[in-house]
Parts: structure tokens; sequence; C-alpha cells
């Protein structure tokens, strides 16, 4: 006991000195504990970042410098430079999202230049190994309207700027590159046959002019100091009787200026005169490109055939043949709407091409090639503009489904009638157990191919992100690896309000599971309904769907059918409802929906029911939460399709329950209207989505709305900016029923039968920063806490417990459960989830529940992806990722070895005792 | 037709939060016993002022074909929908639509509660009906009169000012706060108990613990 007493001592000592310095309100912050870092060796462990640049725009091969880089321009109004070898960031710029951040221009030469924005412009200089900006100069035009038009290109190291006035004349000016200055004023080229159709093949302006059956192509060398005009009647050329004539197409990135009449004859300028090359366009959407190979110059054409695939042709322009070893037909890939951004060919010894394509598609996707079509890398750009996502859950393994249907009662009764047979099966599952447990032991574990490999681990931590990308490509993605499992490209769909549902997840063998995504048909507007397995990305079920009526509303029936398959339940713009699959109509019962306007403020509800026939929607109840003048709904936020509800009520200092009004069907719909004295109003209403009932609101005068609410069980939050105080706040809201219960528990909530209104606690912070995305943390049974998650405009990620924003903090009582007020929100740098993982122009934050209950998954998106894991109330049911595993085993080895051998010892001295 | 007057005066505690004060009137149209349209008549309700919040309310009374009416939709378990027109001083009419179960309308002897929302600036954005929470589960309940009047109730509710970051006085509290320590006033008047048990419950534990532990050793067992 004196042994134990001791090891006991230096416990009580830390007590002591823990007592010594404890302060119940240290006590309080201890537990909500704001340190959410991690540390150093944890950096990339449980999260990755994966950068994009979105749509390129312009594209060139840095042959200047010795590192072999790829300098782009983005559509996403991105500078960056990508590694020759593996498509990887090398560098990158991320400029301004509005119009003042537009890329007009990129020019790689011995330094890089790029003119951005839209009046005024701005010209840089950017040194091209490191990214770093040399030299920068503004040009603002006297002609606002114009600049619109405006053209520009690099000669001589110097920048022209070209403003075609249609039917008039071209301003032509040039200016030193690096300073601006232009020598001499601008030079007014008449051009009275300058129109709409022109093309601009620097330095060529090119257009057809003339009435209908003789017209002429005009080109006119902008940069000479002599006017002088190539003019050729368009019949030379064409067949003036075969087409209409006339249409213009300037060749994508050519060495030579050179362009394309009526998709089909490929013309270039030589020498002040046209040429016609002697090969005409196979496809007519087939983008065409002139190239240096050498000593001698080849036409590239490339584009996707619908049978035979992504083609790929070369013809040598001054030998007249085909050059066999770059061309490529290859039924296997598949880009669409490929077009050449940059080609680069080089010929060592005469007989080798080595040539590096670079194919823009239309799914936003940039490709590398070789010669021959041989692919080098890929990037996926489309996942630059991320929608929405939908975590599903993987399949379980083979072993472990059939246990599971062993031990479905329904599926047993069935199977096994008799004891015997149940019996046997038992013994022949823990026969393959035991296989299974022995091929482990030996490390045989067979060559899994990948698609085995998805299988559910023990925690459900491992998932498959659905990504739903503006494209209109859609993502299988691996949640821990980060790497793309499927991909698939809609070129149909529009995926402006797109929403995805899982109808059946992986967990009923042997069911596969079932994502549908509904969007727009990108033509019509109409609905487009796509319907996949998650793990594979292959159709299912009702495959793609295009309706002929556009989409009011849809849903998920809560109650799956016989084959676990929650029906897809349709509102369409008549008013009539579809379901899918039809079988599925008899399950709707008490079924519910709103449609809000977004730009006159009415909300309306219907209800939904089966007639015997057919579903039917009635319209039953309509509000109008900007009143009668015009309003906007800025925000709408319903609570997530995986919330649950933990707790009634939470206990107050006084040992009383604080009930909570744990209604499911509420929504929050925040209003922005114009007022005459206040300018902008912004009102939040809660609203029962199945009666329509109010049941709390709250107007901030002056102040502007943001797209940014969530809501989660009876709490409410959401942002607005401040104008009055020039600042961004945060305002939440919670509901309460108050001291005692309206219903019995266990019985179920009926909105229709109750006319109480809640008690509304109401309290507003300010947010030293500004947001981006918000969305609530999600645990499977939503035991642990609930914190908010903000994307900032700074790029970071940052985790607010919800008890900083609480509404009731600040009440007075003395409640110890509840923080002092505080009027701004602290923003701890270690709050922020992605730590140096800077996520640029963050759009959206998805939450999903891992099967641990402690645990979060976070996807955030926008130019980049970074995914990781939350625990809101710490890894309370997970051991420490530095858990000492061997010291543990081998203490508790040495203490088994040290019981055994005490008491060997033990007997023998009893033994000696005895003899004595 | 007899008609049903209420008078309900609603007393609002914070009714200077409008900043804007006019007549309203409500007319009340429902979906039942209508012969050819979705919506009849089913009364009025009309305000002299909103900020004084009390309403006169003009209703028919059921008959006995309105109540045989809701007791079909009550057995199909039907929607009871009231339409209403509302109208103000200074803007057009606007349409709002709520609707109750039929058969919680009729188990509550015809009484619901209605309630208009109103902004600060007079516009009411939503008029909503409720029945009152079950309190009778009578289904026999009996309607064998000739006539039925309706009770209703009608409040005005008011969307409140929501509260702003709280700024003045926070940092008031702070400077009393530092006020308070540099007079250090703040005497603690507990007792020594109180004060310091933090430290005295340790040391008595610790006392007790070794003291069990290191027992007078035994006397030496003679054989």
């Amino acid at each position: 006991m004196g042994v134990l007493s001791h090891t006991f001592k230096p416990n009580f000592l830390g007590l002591l000195k823990f007592i010594n310095n404890m302060n119940w309100f240290i006590v309080f912050f201890s537990l909500i504990n704001l340190s959410m870092c991690i540390y150093e060796d944890q950096i990339g462990k449980f999260d990755w970042r994966q950068t994009y640049v979105g749509r390129i725009k312009f594209a060139q091969f840095d042959t200047v410098s010795t590192a072999k880089r790829i300098i782009v321009a983005t559509e996403e109004n991105v500078l960056a430079a990508l590694n020759l070898k593996t498509g990887q960031v090398v560098w990158r710029h991320v400029f301004e999202s509005a119009s003042s951040g537009n890329i007009q221009l990129l020019h790689v030469g011995e330094k890089i230049t790029t003119v951005t924005g839209s009046n005024p412009y701005l010209v840089r200089g950017w040194d091209s190994a490191s990214g770093v900006l040399m030299w920068e100069w503004t040009l603002a035009l006297q002609n606002d309207q114009q600049a619109v038009y405006s053209e520009w290109w690099v000669q001589n190291n110097k920048l022209v700027h070209l403003l075609p006035v249609i039917g008039s004349h071209l301003e032509v000016t040039m200016y030193n590159l690096l300073t601006g200055s232009n020598r001499g004023a601008t030079s007014k080229l008449p051009a009275v046959w300058n129109n709409d159709g022109c093309v601009l093949t620097a330095p060529y302006y090119t257009c057809v002019s003339g009435n209908m059956g003789s017209q002429i192509l005009l080109s006119l060398d902008v940069t000479s100091n002599v006017i002088q005009i190539i003019s050729k009647p368009l019949s030379n050329f064409i067949n003036l009787k075969e087409s209409i004539g006339g249409n213009l197409r300037p060749l994508d990135n050519s060495v030579v200026p050179g362009f394309i009449v009526d998709d089909k004859k490929v013309l270039l300028i030589k020498e002040n005169s046209f040429e016609a090359v002697g090969k005409e366009l196979v496809d007519e959407m087939a983008s065409a490109t002139v190239i240096d190979g050498g000593n001698e110059q080849v036409l590239l054409q490339t584009w996707q055939d619908d049978e035979k695939g992504f083609q790929l042709t070369a013809y040598s322009i001054s030998t007249n043949s085909e050059v066999t070893e770059i061309q490529c037909s290859d039924p296997t890939t598949s880009i669409p709407e490929a077009e050449f951004l940059a080609v680069m060919c080089s010929r060592k010894a005469k007989e080798q091409y080595a040539c590096r394509l670079l194919v823009n598609a239309a799914d936003d996707a940039l490709h590398l090639m070789q010669q021959g079509g041989r692919s080098l890398w890929t990037r996926e750009e489309a996942l630059a503009n991320v929608v929405t996502a939908e975590f599903v859950d993987l399949p379980v393994s083979d072993t472990e489904a059939a246990i599971e249907s062993e031990f479905d009662q329904k599926e047993a009764a069935k199977v096994y009638s008799s004891v015997w047979s149940a019996f046997s099966r038992r013994l022949h599952t823990q026969y393959t157990q035991l296989q299974n447990l022995i091929r482990n032991l030996q490390g045989q574990s067979a060559p899994e191919d990948s698609t085995n490999a998805l299988v559910r681990d023990y925690f459900n931590l491992h998932k498959i992100m659905v990504l739903i990308t503006e494209a209109g490509k859609i993502f299988g993605m691996d949640n821990l690896s980060g790497e793309i499992i499927w991909r698939r490209y809609e070129p149909g769909l529009d995926t402006e309000a797109v929403v995805v549902y899982t109808r059946r997840s992986a967990r009923h063998p042997p069911y596969d599971a079932y994502v549908t995504i509904v969007g727009k048909n990108e033509e019509t507007g109409n609905g487009y309904v796509i319907s996949l397995n998650p793990i594979t990305g292959n159709l299912v079920g009702e495959q793609t769907l295009k309706l002929d009526v556009r989409i009011l509303q849809c849903t998920l029936l809560h109650e799956p059918d016989s084959e676990k398959l929650h029906a897809l339940v349709l509102l369409d713009e008549d008013e009539t409802v579809q379901v899918f699959p039809i079988s599925a109509a008899p399950l709707v019962e008490n079924l519910y929906m709103y449609v809000a306007e977004k730009e006159t403020g009415k909300v309306q509800g219907y209800a939904l029911k089966y007639n015997g026939v057919s579903v039917e929607a009635q319209r039953t109840w309509s509000v109008q939460l900007g009143g009668p003048g015009p309003a906007q709904i800025v925000a709408v936020a319903t609570r997530s399709r995986l919330e649950r509800v933990r707790s009634p009520g939470r206990a107050l200092a006084d040992r009383s329950v604080l009930y909570k009004y744990s209604n499911p069907n509420l929504v929050l719909f925040v209003v922005e209207k114009p007022d005459p004295t206040h300018k902008e109003v912004v009102t939040a209403v809660v609203l029962d989505a199945v009666t329509g009932a109010l049941l709390g609101a709250s107007s901030h005068r002056r102040a502007r709305a943001l797209p940014l609410a969530v809501h989660a069980d009876n709490c409410f939050a959401y942002l607005y900016r401040s104008e009055k105080h020039r600042r961004l706040e945060i305002a939440t809201m919670e509901l309460y029923e108050g001291q005692e219960r309206w219903l019995e528990p266990g019985v179920a909530f009926s909105s229709f039968a109750s006319d109480r209104a809640p008690a509304v606690e109401r309290q507003a912070y300010i947010l030293p920063a500004t947001a981006a995305a918000a969305a609530f943390t999600i645990t499977e049974r939503s035991l642990a806490d609930r914190h908010v998650l903000l994307g900032l405009t700074t790029g970071a990620v940052i985790e607010i417990p919800w008890a900083y924003l609480e509404a009731r903090r600040g009440l007075t009582g003395g409640d110890e459960a509840l923080l002092p007020y505080t009027p701004e929100l602290p923003l701890p740098s270690e709050a922020s989830l992605n730590y140096n993982r800077t996520v640029e122009r963050v759009r959206g934050v998805l939450t999903a529940p891992a099967g641990l209950e402690s645990t979060s998954l976070v996807l955030v998106t926008g130019l980049d992806l970074f995914y990781t894991r939350v625990a809101p109330s710490k890894t309370f049911d997970l051991l420490k990722d530095d858990f000492d595993y061997y010291l543990i085993t081998i203490v508790l080895g040495a203490l088994i070895v040290a019981t055994y051998s005490t008491k060997y010892f033990a007997s023998r001295k009893m033994l000696k005792l005895a003899w004595k | 037709m007899k008609y049903f007057y209420l008078l309900f005066m609603c007393l609002l505690k914070n009714s200077v939060c409008l900043d804007y004060d006019g007549w309203l009137n409500i007319k009340l149209e429902h979906n039942i016993n209508c012969k050819n349209e979705n919506f009849c008549s089913r009364g009025n309700i009309s305000l002299k002022s909103i900020k004084a919040g009390s309403a006169v309310i003009d209703q028919i009374s059921f008959t006995k074909s309105h109540i045989d009416e809701l007791k079909e939709h009550a057995d199909i378990d039907g929607l009871y929908s009231i339409r209403s027109l509302v109208t103000s001083a200074d803007s057009k009419e606007t349409e709002f639509l709520s609707s109750v179960k039929a058969k919680l309308f009729l188990e509550n002897r015809l009484s619901d509660v209605i309630s208009a929302w109103i902004l600060p600036n007079g516009d009411v954005i939503a008029l909503t009906f409720q029945v009152n929470s079950y309190s009778s589960h009578n289904h026999s309940l009996q309607y064998d009169q000739a006539e039925y009047p309706l009770h209703s109730n009608f409040y005005i509710r008011h969307v409140d000012q929501a509260p702003v970051p709280d700024t003045a006085s926070y940092i008031q509290k702070l400077e009393r706060e530092r006020e308070a320590r540099e007079k250090g006033d703040l005497k603690d008047n507990r007792s020594f108990l109180a004060k310091y048990w933090m430290y005295i419950v340790p040391i008595a534990i610790f006392v007790m613990i070794s003291g069990i532990t290191n027992p007078e050793p035994a006397p030496q067992a003679s054989r």
C-alpha cells in the first residue's frame, strides 16, 4: 500500500496545482475548448486541398525560360503557371472576380504580359519563373461604350490596341510594353467595310463585305505603315451558290495568320495575299491550327466524332500530304468540343515529330497530349465551380453483407425455415470469416480492383462525394484521397439551382445505391433528372429524364418503397405532381411542399395527396413575406435531411428545464425590401412550411441581406450587412416552448394541431470578417456540440461554437451555462480549419456526418477544394492520433509476466518458510 | 342571418415599434358551401387603427349545410381553407391563403385563432388561421342546432425590431469593471471556509490517505 500511495502522489500534486489556478470560468472555457487547431505532424493527415484555376481562356507554352511551363489565363480571372510534366500549379494569381479582373490578353515572351479589367485596363508584366509582378501601368480609353470591342496583341515589344468602329474606321494605338507611353497619336484607318462578322488574326483584320452573291474578302494589316488592303472575291475560294457565305472563324492560336471560311475552307495570309490550304475542314465543328513543325507548316484539326470518338488529323501544307505520326483516332476518349489552346511541335533530325498539344474541352477539362494523341495529363477544371455535393455511404464488404442478411429478421425468416439450415449457414459464414482472417495474416489479401476496394470502413469515414459542377460535369470523388473515381459529362444540364438526393444508400444489399440529380435543361429550362449509381457513376433507374415542363419544387418521399427506394416527387409549373417511380404514388401521404418566388417574396404551400388514381397538389397557404410592395427573398434555410434532434430541452442554472420548440417543419426566409425611410430593411421570418404559420420574425433597418442563412433544430442564424455601421453582423434566433412542455413526451408533433407561438430569443453579433459561405456541423446523432462553419473571403474556414452565437447569451440572471455577452465574435486564427491552406473564393461549405458520433466531414468548395473532418466536442469516442499502442502492449505484457513470476517466487518463498 | 360580434383588444407591449398607423380591412372567404365558385364570403375584419389593435369581427354563422360539407372534408382528412384579402390605407388588395384541418376545426367547436403579422411600416406579410390545440378529444360532438356561431380570436403580431450588437453597454461594463478594480472595492466578505475550501479539501484528503496508507506497524506475530 505504501507503494500505491507513492504513485498517487504526483497526481495529487497535479490536482492541487490545478485547483490552485482554478476559476469556474476557466473550467467552463476548457469545456467548450477552443483549441481546434492541429499539431504540425497532423498536417494533411485528415485533410487535403486541390487547387484549380478554372476554365482556360488563353494558354501559351513558356519556351523562353528553362523550366518547362504552360502559362494559362482563365475565365475565373486566374493567371497561373502549370508544370509541363505533371500539370500541377507552380504559381497562381487570383484576380478580382468582378469585371475588373477579366483577363483580356495573355502574351508570353521574355516576360508574361497581361491586360486585365474593362476600361480602365491594367497592363502588367510578370516574371515567368516566379510569378512576381515586374511592372504595371493603367490604360483608360476615352470611348467607354466602344471599349468592349477592343482587341489586344503584342507585336515587336509593343502593345497594340485595336478598336473597330463598325461601318466607319479602325483605331489602332501602339504602346510601349514596359512604360505605356505611345509614340504619336492613335492612327485611324478608314474601313467602311467593317462589320460585326470581322475577325482579327493579328496583325490582319479580315472582313467579308459586299452584297449577297458577290461578297469580297478584305484583309488589312493594321500595324503596317502603308495601308495595303488585300481584297479578293469570296467566290474564288468557296462556291457561293452552295452556302450563304461570309462566316469567318479565326484559326486557334496559329503561327500563321489564317481563318476558316464557312467552317470549311482554310485560308492563310502569306506575303500579302490569301493562300488556300489544299485540305478542307473535315468536320464543321473541328478546331484547326497551323503549326510550325521544323521547316514545314502543318495544319492540325481536332473534333469529337459521335461514333469514332476523339479525332486528330495533321496535314502538311508544303508537301500536301498527311502526317500520320501525329494523327489519332481514339474511340475510348471523349473530349467534347475539343479546341486547341496551344500547340508546340519540333522535329528532331528530320524524322520524328515531338508535339505538345494543349486541348480545351466543353466540360472545362484541360488535356495535354503528345503526337499520336497520347494523353500526358488531364486537369478537371470543372471542379473550380462546384455547385453542390452529396456525401454517399459506401457499400459494406461481401462478408459483412452476408452477416447482415443473416441477422436481418425478415430475410432470415424467408430463407431459413429450419434451425439446421440457419446453423449450417452460421458455420459457413464463420468459416469464410476465418479464411479472410488467415489471408489477412498472411498478407496475401487478393489484389482487389478499384471498385472492390470501395467498401465501408468501420467508422464510416470513407465515403464518396458526388460533386455537381457548373459546366454540367458530375464527379464521384473519394473523400479520403480526393481521387476522382468516375466522371460524367451532361452537356444539357443547367446546374443553377440543382439538387442532389440520395434516394437509396448502399445499406440495402442486393440493391445498389441510388442518387438523383434534379436540374434544368440548358436550352428550355425544363426539368432534367439524372439518376445514377454514386459508386460506379453508371446510370440507373430512370437514367436521364428530360421533362417537358419546368419544375417548381421537388422532394423525396419519407417512406421507401418495397425496393428501399425513396420516390422522387416533382411539382411542376402547372401544379401537377409527378412521382418517380410511378408505383410509389400510393405512398404519398402527409406530404407538404412550399414554393418561394425569389423576386416577389411570395411563398406558397401545397398539400400533396394520393386520390386513388394520381397524386394531386392542393394549394393550402400563401403569404407575402415582403408585404404588398417589391421585395426579394435572398436566403432560405431549411434543416438538413441528416439532422436529428438530440434533446427536448436544456437545463438551466436553477435545475429547471427550458424546453426547445422542436418543430421539424421550420424554414427561415431572409427577405430584403426597399423602405422609404430606412433605405433597405431586412426581415427574417421563421415559417412552418406545413401550415404557413409564422412563428417568429425580426427586422433590421438599414441593412442588406446576404445569401447566408443556416438552420438546425431550434436554432437559426443569418448574416446581413449593416449599412448604418458599415460592418457584417450575424443574427441568431432560438425558439423555445418555455419551462413547461406543450406535448407529452413521445407524442408526435403536428403542425396543424398547434396554435401556440413559441418564445423567440434573439441576439446579434459583429463578425469582424466577410463571410462567403456558412454551414452547421452535422453528426450522426447530433449528440456532439453544434458548430457554425464560416467560409471567409480571406480564404479561411472558421469554426465557431454555437455557445458563442447563442441567442440567450447576454441574458442576466447568473446562468453559468451561458457566456457573458460580448458584441464582437472572436475569430482566433486557431479556429481556422484550413490553417495555412487558403481556399480561394470560398463558395460553399458542405457537411456530412460520419459513423463516429464525434466527427463531422467537411468539404469546402470554391476555386479550390478543401476536405477535412471536424470534431465539435473533441474526439471523445476515438483514441488519440498519437496513441502509443506499443507502449501499452509492452506494459500489459510486462505486467502479466511480472504477475506470474511473482506468483512463482511467492510459492517458493512459502515453501522455504514452511521448511524452516 | 345573424351576425356575431367579437371585440378583441390586443394589448401589445411594444406596439410603439410601429412607425405607421392606419386602418386595415380584411375580407374573409372560405371554401365550403360555395355553389359554383371556389371561395365565398365568410366575413369581414376591420381595424380603425393598427396601433390600437382593436378589431371588429363580423362573420356569418354556419348552417347545417356548412357543417355537412365540413364533415365531408373531415372524413377524408381534408382541409378547410380560408382566403383573405387585406386592404389598407395605402396599398392595394393583398391575397393570403391559409388552411386548417377540417376535422380539428369541427372538434374545436368552430373556433379558430387568426393572426395578422405586420411589418413596422404597416404592411401585412401574413394572415394565418390556426385551431386551438385540441383540448377536447370528443369525437361525438353533436351538431344539431340550426345555426352555429364562429368563434374567432384575432391577434395582431408585430415584426419586432431585431437587437443590434450592443457595443455601448459592453464598453460601459468594461469601464465599470476597470474602475472597480482600480478602486479595489471588490471586497470579498465570504467566510474563511468558503474562500479557501479548494486548498483545504485536498490537504484533508491527502492527510487522510497518507493516514490510511501508513498504519501503525503491526506487532510482530509471535510464534
